[in-house]
């Protein structure tokens, strides 16, 4: 079973790189995604057809296994298909080279984990700045931006603490400021709410829900119902392949 | 450079290999430099200059008694008037109980000849030397070392009295000048009392049967480097004639040439320090791969922060630079710690040895340098794996 279905409009003969209002920020064709070799082929992603426009608050949701993970990987830049093709913001991503797509994840994408992944010796500043050492041309504004996307996220007061200092909540949200602090058009979160206890949680999500009211795109992959009544679309994956795809009116 | 410090035991057990290479090879190129500015020095010093003789144990024809055999009176003549000689004496010693008005004391006694101070490089501090005259005669005179000064006369002025030896009385008529040097058994080389040799041998050393009217060694000293050659042929030729010895037997003497003894020494010390040296390296490459083992341990440990790194935007080459940066301080910080030992050693055994040591900046750079080579040599294959490290699985490591 095959669904694709687009909520946006779909400006059908428009040029890459042209972003028009509605012009979908991500745009996939016959995805594909396969692990393993020989008879044990695993068919990860299985020809999997997405748009999604900028502003969208998208969760993505799947048993584990499902392929969500995958998914988000491709979309982020992080691995390349074996087959279809994907454009983030009007640039395709399979003529990147590894370093062309280095550039382009730090531009174009903010990441959130699960886990963190936080330098556990380092400050809440210097979580948040990390991302800026790798823009080039090297901004001169770096401390700045790093310290208003901690205020973005409510922890201007805690910027010289360190991770081992923070309580879960607080940590996811110095990793969605390290997302933000360099303005990308998408913020990626695999699993943000998975560490956490689910008042946290509750918090974390509406970090999110405002972020999004503020204009910025998100998808958010969860194997989590609750966490995904957050989005206003929810894609639901089972094997490789988008079977559900809705909007709905998030808790907000 | 933060996780070089989050752990500065482990840092620091990394680093000592480097350490360790860095000054051995800094120590010892240093002492090469020594050796090799000792022999340039002394190249025409009196000591360069100089052949001895002695007498060794015949050990050619079976017909012949085995002997040692001193030298003469005459043959100490013959050499002395061989061409291109500029002082040659005969040696004759034994160490005496001296007794003087104030004090006893233990020196070297030795019977000379007028050629004694030139061919030794003395020179007359107070009075005045003994004369060929006195040694004609067997006069009972002697001039004195410094040594002898202070603690037989207790620093009080020895010209004119007189001291005892095996309760012989002697005049002091002379002191010579004070030099520096030890002898070479490391004894106090101003701890002697020298008199004319026949006296010696008549009153002192009579009783001794290998000594009557012979000497013991035969120290040459040529006018310049160049003549030592053809006088140590000369020598032979005399040595041989005058102990019934054809050109073909093996000799029951020795020649023996300071400055080639002293070039044979510096080769070996040469070598020595050649082999401690690539000792140093050794270590140098030990501890590169202690360098490399613990930053591969350090790519494990980290592997979820480079793959975070990654996926926020890092290229290989900011990882491979961020990794490569580290191994190059733990070798520029061992490069330092390393010259800093090596000069710390090498000054505690300067002060128990006889080995000269010149530092300079060519020396320095050559051993830091070497650490720096290590650092990145064995520090880039742990960068390399932590640059191509895929950033998914990165991130998912436990």
């Amino acid at each position: 079973m095959k669904a694709a279905l687009a909520l946006v409009v779909h400006v059908g003969d428009q040029a890459p790189g042209d972003r028009g209002l509605d012009a979908p920020l991500i745009q996939t064709q016959g995805l594909t995604k396969l692990y393993g070799g020989g008879s044990s082929i695993i068919r990860a992603l299985d020809d999997v057809d997405l748009e999604i426009g900028t502003g969208e608050f998208v969760a993505v949701i799947g048993a584990s296994g499902s392929g969500k993970s995958t998914l988000m990987n491709l979309l982020g830049g992080l691995d390349q298909p074996d087959q279809g093709k994907i454009a983030i913001a009007g640039k395709s991503l399979a003529s990147m080279n590894k370093r062309a797509l280095a550039y382009f994840r730090n531009e174009t994408i903010g990441f959130v984990f699960q886990q963190f992944q936080l330098l556990p010796k380092k400050s809440a500043l210097t979580n948040v700045r990390l991302p800026m050492q790798y823009r080039r041309p090297r901004l001169n504004n770096e401390l700045e931006l790093a310290r208003s996307s901690l205020d973005r996220v409510g922890l201007s007061d805690r910027i010289h603490h360190k991770p081992t200092e923070l309580s879960g909540g607080q940590q996811q949200r110095v990793a969605i400021a390290r997302a933000l602090v360099g303005e990308p058009k998408l913020l990626l979160a695999d699993e943000p709410t998975g560490a956490l206890d689910s008042k946290t949680s509750v918090d974390v999500m509406n970090l999110f829900v405002d972020l999004n009211r503020q204009g910025i795109t998100i998808v958010l992959i969860t194997h989590d119902k609750e966490v995904a009544d957050y989005a206003d679309r929810v894609i639901t994956m089972r094997d490789g392949q988008i079977v559900e795809d809705r909007t709905q009116v998030g808790v907000r | 450079m933060g996780s070089l410090l989050e752990r500065p035991f482990r840092t620091l057990l990394t680093m000592l290999g480097i350490i360790i290479g860095v000054a051995a090879v800094f120590a010892m190129l240093s002492i090469g430099e020594g050796t090799q500015k000792k022999i340039l020095e002394s190249i025409d010093s009196v000591e360069a200059r100089t052949i001895t003789v002695y007498p060794n144990w015949n050990n050619g024809r079976a017909s012949q008694r085995r002997a040692w055999r001193p030298f003469t009176e005459q043959d100490v003549r013959d050499i002395q008037v061989i061409p291109g000689v500029y002082a040659a004496t005969g040696e004759l010693a034994s160490d005496y109980d001296i007794v003087s008005e104030l004090s006893d004391w233990r020196a070297n006694v030795q019977g000379v000849d007028a050629a004694y101070l030139k061919a030794n490089d003395l020179t007359m501090q107070r009075g005045r030397p003994i004369t060929e005259t006195e040694i004609e005669r067997r006069d009972t005179v002697a001039v004195i070392g410094t040594s002898v000064v202070r603690s037989l006369f207790r620093g009080q002025d020895p010209i004119g009295e007189r001291l005892k030896i095996q309760n012989i009385p002697f005049e002091v008529i002379g002191i010579v000048g004070e030099t520096d040097a030890q002898n070479w058994r490391g004894q106090d080389s101003n701890n002697f009392i020298l008199i004319p040799r026949p006296t010696a041998r008549s009153r002192l050393f009579g009783d001794d049967r290998l000594v009557r009217n012979q000497v013991r060694a035969v120290k040459i000293v040529g006018e310049d480097q160049g003549t030592l050659a053809s006088i140590e042929r000369e020598i032979d030729f005399i040595l041989r004639r005058s102990r019934g010895l054809t050109a073909d037997e093996a000799p029951d003497f020795r020649i023996f040439n300071f400055s080639a003894n002293r070039q044979a020494f510096a080769e070996s010390q040469r070598t020595l320090s050649l082999l401690l040296a690539t000792m140093g390296a050794v270590s140098l490459i030990v501890g590169g791969v202690g360098v490399m083992n613990i930053m591969l341990v350090s790519v494990t440990e980290r592997t979820r922060e480079i793959g975070l790194r990654m996926a926020i935007g890092a290229r290989g080459s900011d990882i491979l630079g961020q990794f490569l940066t580290e191994a190059l301080l733990l070798s520029v910080l061992s490069g330092l710690l390393g010259l800093g030992l090596g000069y710390a050693v090498s000054q505690v055994s300067l002060g128990t040895d006889d080995i000269e040591m010149v530092f300079s900046t060519r020396i320095a750079l050559l051993s830091f340098g070497s650490a720096l080579l290590v650092g990145v040599v064995f520090g880039f294959l742990p960068a390399q794996r932590a640059s191509r490290l895929n950033p998914i699985e990165a991130l998912r490591h436990e």
